[in-house]
């Protein structure tokens, strides 16, 4: 079973490949608001988006698929998507 | 469903492991900021082509907008909500160079879309596609204008900025080899699109069955015969004459059929008309035109591009999208120069066969 705190390492993960994946500067993974909207305030795309997935699905061994691709606009519902994910595989 | 027989289950890493294809990867992701926009920039043509997409549907009936400083404008408003990419198209934009030359001062990337009759000047540094039907005798025929390609080659030869524009339709499959040739030996840079029927059109033109597999052939024999001039690829030709469009194959995301404003196309895409107003029911690269026969280059440049998680299943599924990025790249970006392909095979599209 998962807890708060594994959603808090899968939020730093996901906000550290969003920086390694789209070369984002002054943030940390520790310092990148995981409430921030990525496609407005970030100003992320759908390639951007794809990219990113491709690394999670490495990761997590977990596809997003691309119809949910609308939905994860900021990085907590991305690490709550995938949170949900590894739920339901254990 | 991959092109691996294995079945493996790759993961991106795994893939990007191979040198040549990390290294085409990270050519291509450079250009992933691009977002369009497409501008009808006059309701006039100086010839009238069979088929015209612009002459369908109601855009032909706006007034122009014949005021630069308005482009001016238009454009400072289209960089502020992120569009990064022009496209000016319809009816026919040379008859209006000073208002393509208002976009370019503005917005350094783009394309236009001319039948290459009048030469657009230098100063407009964006790529230039000029259209090419089939041979002088066709071109007569279907676009009543004389000595069709020679005029083109005359405006537009070792220009940087030209890439000629074959159409291929049901009836010039066998042209395209003189007029490839032509071109090839006066050193123009071609690709190839597909004449994707307008709403209602049932003219001799639209493609059939056996003229989309011959098609495919000749395509890919021109591309061997001349590498080194024709911007396509064996991807280009299995996506562009498949017996399915390219919705059906890839779900088009532009906002005439693509409900989502959520992100991508569906949100940023406009299609101006030459009054500047813009209509989402009915934007999409080429208005008009019938989604169930369309196999457009400029539709597949996005849609096809697009797709990048659903290619990212082996390595040759994933070479075979790099050489449509790369090739769409080096077609509508000025300075992008297109790389040697990876895949030289008939690779099937995602979650479909060959054919």
């Amino acid at each position: 079973m998962s807890t708060a705190s594994d959603l808090e390492q899968i939020i730093l993960r996901v906000a550290q490949i969003m920086i390694d994946e789209l070369k984002l500067e002054d943030v940390t993974a520790e310092t990148f608001d995981p409430e921030i909207d990525l496609i407005d305030e970030v100003g992320i795309d759908s390639m951007d988006l794809a990219t990113v997935a491709l690394v999670l699905r490495d990761e997590y061994a977990i596809r997003i698929d691309e119809d949910d691709y609308p939905k994860l606009t900021t990085i907590r519902l991305i690490s709550e998507y995938l949170d949900n994910k590894l739920k339901e595989r254990s | 469903m991959n092109a691996d027989p294995s079945n493996k289950e790759w993961k991106f890493s795994e893939i990007l492991a191979d040198h040549e294809i990390r290294a085409r990867w990270e050519k291509v992701r450079r250009y992933f900021f691009l977002r369009e926009s497409t501008y009808d920039m006059a309701n006039r043509c100086n010839i009238r082509c069979e088929g015209c997409y612009y002459y369908k549907g109601d855009k032909q009936s706006a007034r122009e907008n014949n005021d630069p400083t308005a482009w001016h404008d238009l454009m400072r408003a289209e960089k502020a909500r992120g569009i990064t990419y022009v496209v000016l198209a319809g009816a026919e934009p040379s008859l209006v160079p000073e208002l393509c030359e208002a976009c370019f001062q503005e917005m350094p990337l783009g394309t236009i879309a001319t039948n290459g009759l009048k030469f657009i000047p230098a100063s407009i540094n964006y790529k230039i596609h000029i259209s090419v039907w089939g041979n002088d005798a066709t071109s007569f025929d279907i676009r009543n204008a004389k000595n069709m390609l020679r005029r083109q080659i005359e405006n537009y030869k070792g220009d940087p900025r030209a890439v000629f524009v074959y159409t291929f339709t049901r009836n010039n499959i066998d042209q395209a080899r003189e007029v490839s040739g032509i071109l090839a030996e006066q050193g123009c840079r071609l690709t190839f699109n597909m004449f994707s029927a307008p709403e209602g059109y049932e003219g001799p033109l639209r493609h059939s069955a056996a003229s989309l597999d011959y098609t495919r052939r000749t395509m890919i024999e021109l591309l061997k015969a001349y590498p080194g001039e024709v911007f396509f690829s064996h991807y280009n030709a299995v996506a562009h004459t498949h017996r399915s469009s390219l919705h059906e194959l890839y779900s088009c995301s532009y906002p005439r059929m693509n409900p989502s404003t959520d992100i991508g196309l569906g949100r940023s895409f406009r299609q101006y008309r030459t009054d500047l107003s813009w209509n989402r029911e009915v934007a999409c690269c080429v208005p008009d035109t019938d989604c169930v026969d369309c196999r457009h280059y400029a539709s597949g440049s996005a849609v096809v591009t697009a797709r990048l998680f659903r290619h990212a299943t082996d390595p040759d599924t994933f070479k075979a999208w790099l050489d449509y990025v790369d090739t769409y790249l080096a077609v509508w970006v000025m300075g992008y120069e297109k790389g040697d392909n990876l895949c030289n095979q008939l690779v099937a599209p995602p979650g479909h066969e060959v054919f």
